[in-house]
C-alpha cells in the first residue's frame, strides 16, 4: 500500500498548529522588536533596521560579556560533568546509607535557583556571612574576605555555585545511564585482569558516553541562559565584571529601558545556541559514521 | 418551570441589571512596595474611599520596586495596565513620549494645585504640563552615631568633608568604621553625587551634557578614594549595597552614613536604643542634597478616569497624606501636611530644612544610562582599577555618546 493515510496528520494538525504558534509568536515578536526602536515601556516606534545590532556590537561591554558567557558556560558545564561522573560512580555502588547519600545529592535540585542564590549571597556577606565566620573561627583567615567586591573573586564563586546546582540533574542522568550497564561485562573484564582504571576507561566511559553527551547539550542550554545566580549575587557588577549575556539583556530591557537592543541580544544568543547545537549534532554524526 | 420560578428568575435578572447600571466602577491602582505598611495603607484608603463613594471599587496591586517598570512595560504592551500607578518621576519622560499618560492640569482645581509644595509639583511636569502628582518625596542627610562622633570631637556631626576625614580617623582608632560608602546596586552613583554636588560640581549642565568629569568631580572622587585607601570606610566597599551600609550603622559599627529619612523609621523599629543625630550632607564648597519624588500618574487609556481622579484627590487629602508620609518615613509634599504636628520631630524637620539646596535627578532621556555608567566608573575607582580622573573622563565621554551630546 503506497497511499499514506491522511487521518493521523489531520488529527495532529490542531496541536501542531498550536505548538507552532506558541513557539513562533514570541520569536517573531523578538525579531520585530529587534529591528525597531522600542521605548522603555514597550511601544514599538520607528523601523530602525540593523541599528540595534550595530549598537550592541559597538558596545565593549557586550563583547566582553560575550566572552565571559562562553567562559561561564564551559566552566560550569565542564565542572559539572567532572564532578558528576565520580559522584554517580560512587552513588551507583551498593553501600550502607546509599539512599540517604542520593537524597542529599538531589536536594539542591528541589530548591528554586533564586532561593539558592539568595542563600549564597548571604553566606558570602562580608560582615555576617557564614563563610567568613566559619573561616575565621577555623583560623584560616584573620580578616573577613570581600567575596563579592571584586569580579576576579565573585565570578569564580558564581561558577562554583553554578556547578553545585547543575550537579543533581546531571547525576540523575548518569545514574540512569549506569543502571542500564550490564554487570556481567565487568565480571568478564575482571577475569581478563583489567584493573579499576581500565574498567572505567574501556567499559564505563564508552557506555556512559551517550548520557554524557545529552547531559552536556542540556546543561549548555540551561547554563548559557541561567539568570538567577549572577543577578541575585552581583547583578552583573561591580563595573560590569560579572555580566553574562542573559543578565546583560535583562539590564538593557528592564533597567536601562532599551527593549529593542535587548531583543537583538536575545537573537544573538539564540543564534549562538543554534550554532552550538548544529555543530554538536554534526560531531555526533561524524562519530557514528566511524 | 412553574410560574413562581419564572418570577423569581425575572426579579433576579432585573436586580442584576439594576446593579450593573448603578455606576459600578472599578479603579485599579499599582503601588510600589515601600515597606510592609504600604499595602495595608492603600487597602485602608481604598475601603474608606469606597465607603464615601459607593459604586466605586478600588483594586490595589502592590509591586516590588525592582519589578515595577517590568510590570508596567508588560501591562502597557498588553493593554492591561491599571488606571493609576505610582512611578519613578524620571520615567515620566518616556511615558509622555509613548503617549500613555494623561495630562492632569485640566482636572486640577486651583485649590488642589495650591496644595503642593512648589518644588515637588514641578518635578512631575514635562513640557510645562503636569503628568505626575508627587506621592512620595525624600531627601538625604548625614546620619551619625552620637557616641562615636562625640568621642571624635564632633558632637553635632561633621559639617565638612575635612571634618568627616578627621572624625573617621579617630573612629577608626576605636575599631569601628568611620564613613560608610555604598558601592553596589541601586543608588551607587547617587552616593558619589553627594560629594560631587557639595564640591560645586554638576552631573549635567543646562544643555543636558554630562559634565561630572569637572575638577569638582575629580576632587569628589578623590575624597572617597582617599577615605577608602586610608581604611576609613567599611571594608569591601563594592560589595556593600545601600542596605548593607545602613545595617552597619544600625548595628553601631559605622560612624556616619548618608541616606534618606526612612532610616530613622527603621532605627525606631529595629534598634530604638541607638543614639544618632542627623545633619546636612558634609560640605566641600557648598551645601547640597539629593531630593527625589515618586509620582502618581493616570493612564490615558483608563475607562474610569473620573473615578480614578476622585481617588487621587482623596489620596492627597490631608489625613490620607499624613498617614502615608509619616507611616513610610517620607517628606511632606503638600503644605497642610507639612504643618501637621506629626512632622514636628527633629529628624523630619532637619530633612525639610535641607530642601532649599536640593538637586533633583534631571528629567532627561538617557538618565538611567548615565547613572549606570557613573556607577560602573565609581566601582572601578573604588576597586582601584582606574584613577579617578581617567575613569571620570571615560565615563563622561561614554555618557555624552548616550545623551547624544
Amino acid at each position: 500500500m503506497s497511499k499514506r493515510p491522511l487521518a493521523p496528520w489531520l488529527l495532529i494538525l490542531p496541536s501542531f498548529a498550536l505548538a507552532l504558534f506558541i513557539v513562533s509568536y514570541p520569536f517573531f515578536n523578538i525579531v520585530w522588536q529587534s529591528v525597531h526602536e522600542v521605548s522603555r515601556f514597550g511601544q514599538v516606534r520607528d523601523f530602525s533596521g540593523v541599528a540595534n545590532f550595530a549598537t550592541i556590537f559597538a558596545d565593549p561591554v557586550f563583547m566582553t560579556t560575550l566572552w565571559r558567557t562562553l567562559v561561564w558556560t564551559v566552566c560550569v558545564v565542564g565542572g559539572t560533568v567532572l564532578v558528576a561522573v565520580p559522584a554517580s560512580l560512587i552513588l551507583v555502588q551498593d553501600f550502607y546509607g546509599r539512599g540517604l547519600a542520593r537524597t542529599i545529592t538531589m536536594l539542591p535540585w528541589s530548591i528554586s535557583l533564586t532561593m539558592t542564590a539568595i542563600i549564597w549571597r548571604w553566606a558570602f556577606n562580608d560582615e555576617f556571612g557564614l563563610i567568613n565566620l566559619g573561616l575565621q573561627q577555623l583560623g584560616i583567615i584573620n580578616q573577613p574576605l570581600h567575596w563579592l567586591a571584586d569580579p576576579a573573586l565573585a565570578f569564580p564563586l558564581e561558577i562554583m555555585i553554578g556547578i553545585l546546582v547543575s550537579v543533581p540533574f546531571t547525576v540523575t542522568i548518569f545514574l540512569g545511564g549506569l543502571s542500564s550497564v550490564p554487570t556481567d561485562i565487568y565480571e568478564a573484564a575482571r577475569m581478563e585482569g583489567a584493573n579499576a582504571w581500565q574498567q572505567f576507561r574501556k567499559l564505563t566511559l564508552p557506555l556512559l558516553r551517550p548520557f554524557i553527551n545529552i547531559a552536556i547539550v542540556l546543561n549548555v542550554i540551561y547554563v548559557f541562559n541561567s539568570f538567577p545566580i549572577i543577578w541575585v549575587m552581583t547583578q552583573g557588577g561591580p563595573d560590569n565584571g560579572t555580566h553574562i549575556l542573559v543578565t546583560y539583556l535583562y539590564e538593557l530591557a528592564f533597567r536601562l529601558g532599551r527593549p529593542g537592543e535587548a531583543a537583538a541580544v536575545s537573537l544573538v544568543m539564540l543564534l549562538m545556541l543554534l550554532a552550538f547545537t548544529g555543530l554538536y549534532m554534526r560531531m555526533q554524526r561524524g562519530e557514528h559514521a566511524e | 418551570m412553574t410560574r413562581t420560578h419564572t418570577k423569581i428568575l425575572l426579579s433576579l435578572g432585573t436586580a442584576l441589571l439594576g446593579m450593573s447600571t448603578a455606576h459600578a466602577e472599578t479603579v485599579r491602582i499599582a503601588v510600589a512596595h515601600y515597606s510592609d505598611q504600604t499595602l495595608p495603607y492603600f487597602e485602608k484608603m481604598a475601603k474608606e474611599f469606597s465607603k464615601a463613594n459607593p459604586g466605586i471599587t478600588i483594586k490595589v496591586e502592590e509591586v516590588n520596586w525592582d519589578s515595577l517598570q517590568q510590570k508596567l512595560q508588560t501591562d502597557i504592551v498588553g493593554g492591561t495596565n491599571p488606571d493609576l500607578s505610582i512611578v519613578a518621576t524620571r520615567w515620566l519622560l518616556d511615558l509622555v513620549k509613548d503617549d500613555v499618560v494623561e495630562p492632569l492640569d485640566a482636572r486640577m482645581t486651583p485649590s488642589f494645585k495650591d496644595k503642593f509644595i512648589g518644588a515637588f509639583i514641578n518635578s512631575g511636569k514635562v513640557a510645562s504640563k503636569t503628568y505626575g502628582l508627587p506621592i512620595s518625596a525624600s531627601a538625604r542627610g548625614l546620619y551619625y552615631n552620637k557616641a562615636m562622633l562625640e568621642k571624635a570631637g564632633y558632637s553635632n556631626g561633621p559639617k565638612t568633608w575635612d571634618e568627616v576625614i578627621a572624625a573617621s580617623k579617630k573612629i577608626k582608632a576605636t575599631g569601628a568604621y568611620g564613613f560608610g560608602i555604598q558601592g553596589k546596586e541601586i543608588e551607587t552613583e547617587i552616593y558619589w553625587f553627594y560629594s560631587l554636588w557639595t564640591n560645586g560640581g554638576e552631573v549635567v549642565d543646562a544643555n543636558g551634557k554630562a559634565v561630572f568629569d569637572s575638577a569638582a568631580g575629580i576632587k569628589a572622587a578623590n575624597i572617597y578614594k582617599s577615605l577608602i585607601d586610608q581604611g576609613l570606610t567599611q571594608p569591601g566597599v563594592t560589595s556593600n549595597s545601600r542596605e548593607d551600609v545602613q545595617n552597619l550603622f544600625k548595628q553601631g559599627r559605622l560612624g556616619m552614613v548618608i541616606t534618606a529619612p526612612f532610616l530613622a523609621k527603621q532605627i525606631q523599629k529595629e534598634k530604638p536604643g541607638l543614639q544618632y543625630g542627623v545633619t546636612a550632607i558634609p560640605q566641600g564648597s557648598n551645601a547640597a542634597t539629593f531630593a527625589t519624588t515618586d509620582s502618581l500618574i493616570l493612564f490615558k487609556n483608563s475607562k474610569v478616569k473620573t473615578a480614578a481622579w476622585q481617588f487621587s484627590e482623596f489620596l492627597f487629602s490631608k489625613a490620607a497624606r499624613v498617614a502615608f508620609t509619616s507611616g513610610e518615613g517620607f517628606l511632606p509634599t503638600t503644605k497642610e501636611e507639612a504643618a501637621d504636628p506629626a512632622f514636628n520631630d527633629a529628624v523630619t524637620q532637619s530633612f525639610i530644612s535641607y530642601l532649599p539646596t536640593a538637586k533633583f535627578a534631571p528629567v532627561i532621556a538617557g538618565w538611567e544610562d548615565l547613572s549606570k555608567i557613573v556607577a560602573n566608573a565609581m566601582q572601578a575607582v573604588y576597586l582601584g582599577k582606574s584613577k579617578p580622573e581617567d575613569a571620570l573622563k571615560a565615563a563622561a565621554l561614554q555618557a555624552n555618546k548616550m545623551l547624544k551630546k
